[in-house]
């Protein structure tokens, strides 16, 4: 845990994300990291990657059966190596479509699922999630953050709906002094509701 | 300057961290798996060990041309039959030959003995056969010829002439996929 925090300073993160501002998908991937490093480095939430791992294993899984279908057709040609290939072929697209169902459905734009750890490491941790989108064509940045408190299990939501021209400047440099302020606002939107209940 | 423009596309990767570069690995290789699992399904659907094949010569004309795509079954209950293209391979020989079946000879217990020649061939193709072989056998069979594209494949004897054109093209395309976050 130590070691991977030093590593990414290593790397240079209080350098200026700079991307090319005509790349939609650079532009999201953009926002959505610099969102990360707010939860994650500036209020010290825990990563959670299983939404990750869970995509990771099952695209793992579908090459590791192509794989297999090749070599085996290497190694015994064709009409001999019909029925294991119907089993490859059939188990990769089967592989594909969950992959595309799990994408839609359980990830949905997911990007980040943090742990906020309880002080005292008595409660459930309360958990943060981040989801945006970026549709093709179109500047309005969409990003949504969710609350869920570990030990009451009410979950509350924020929105945000912007351009992304007011984050870049004519570079493409993302304006970490306009966008984190933002990030910052909502997450202290959702803390302080919790208060007033 | 130049040096920094020249990295610059590679800013997106830097800010990776383990997971996402795996995942761009694994995304590069699902790119070349659905490729292939097409290409397998293919094969198991038609039967035939290589289920498209383009034309590399002219001996079919006025048939089929250099460059035809053509689409390939192999299924096992259907016959062989005079007048029908079949894509066979001959033993020492690479690349398959699309060429007419002339004549058949059929035994009770199911074996078979055909000969073919190409349409704008003069003579029988006994010549292109291997040293002493007079007759095709049905496991000399890649496929018989369904259906086929006109010119299309010439995309592919062209990259097979150039090579260094394929490879170029090739490694540009993974580069990209491999630097290039969705």
């Amino acid at each position: 845990m130590a070691s991977e925090k030093s590593k990414n300073q290593l790397a240079g993160d209080d350098k200026p994300i700079k991307i090319n501002k005509w790349d939609n998908a650079a532009l999201k991937n953009g926002l959505d990291d610099a969102a990360k490093n707010v939860l994650t480095k500036n209020y010290g939430f825990v990563e959670n990657h299983s939404l990750m791992d869970g995509r990771l294993v099952i695209c793992t899984i579908a090459v590791a059966f192509a794989m297999f279908a090749l070599v085996l057709d290497f190694f015994r040609p064709f009409p001999e190596s019909r029925p294991v290939l119907i089993v490859c072929v059939t188990a990769y697209f089967v592989l594909m479509g969950v992959l595309t169902f799990y994408t839609t459905y359980k990830e949905r734009g997911i990007f980040l699922v943090a742990l906020e750890k309880d002080r005292a490491g008595m409660d459930p941790d309360n958990t943060w999630t981040l989801s945006s989108s970026l549709r093709k064509y179109d500047d309005m940045y969409e990003l949504c953050m969710t609350y869920s408190d570990g030990k009451t299990g009410e979950t509350r939501k924020a929105e945000l709906c912007k351009s992304v021209a007011n984050f870049f400047d004519e570079n493409g440099v993302l304006c970490a002094d306009l966008f984190n302020p933002e990030i910052e606002k909502m997450k202290e939107s959702l803390t302080s509701e919790k208060k007033l209940n | 300057m130049s040096g920094m423009l020249s990295f610059e596309f590679l800013d997106d990767v830097r800010r990776m961290n383990k997971r996402q570069l795996y995942y761009q690995v694994l995304n590069f290789g699902m790119i070349v798996s659905s490729a292939l699992m097409i290409w397998k399904g293919l094969m198991v659907m038609t039967g035939s060990e290589s289920p498209i094949v383009v034309v590399l010569s002219g001996s079919m004309e006025p048939a089929f041309h250099r460059g035809d795509l053509l689409f390939l079954t192999n299924y096992r209950q259907e016959p062989i039959r005079v007048g029908e293209i079949v894509v066979f391979k001959v033993e020492g020989r690479d690349i398959p030959i699309v060429h007419r079946v002339l004549k058949v000879h059929e035994k009770d217990d199911g074996s078979v003995k055909f000969l073919t020649k190409g349409d704008n061939n003069s003579v029988d193709d006994r010549g292109l056969y291997a040293p002493g072989q007079l007759w095709l056998d049905k496991k000399d069979v890649v496929g018989r010829a369904r259906g086929f594209v006109p010119y299309v494949g010439i995309v592919t004897i062209l990259m097979n002439d150039y090579p260094k054109f394929k490879y170029a093209i090739l490694v540009c395309l993974g580069i990209f996929v491999l630097v290039h976050r969705e």
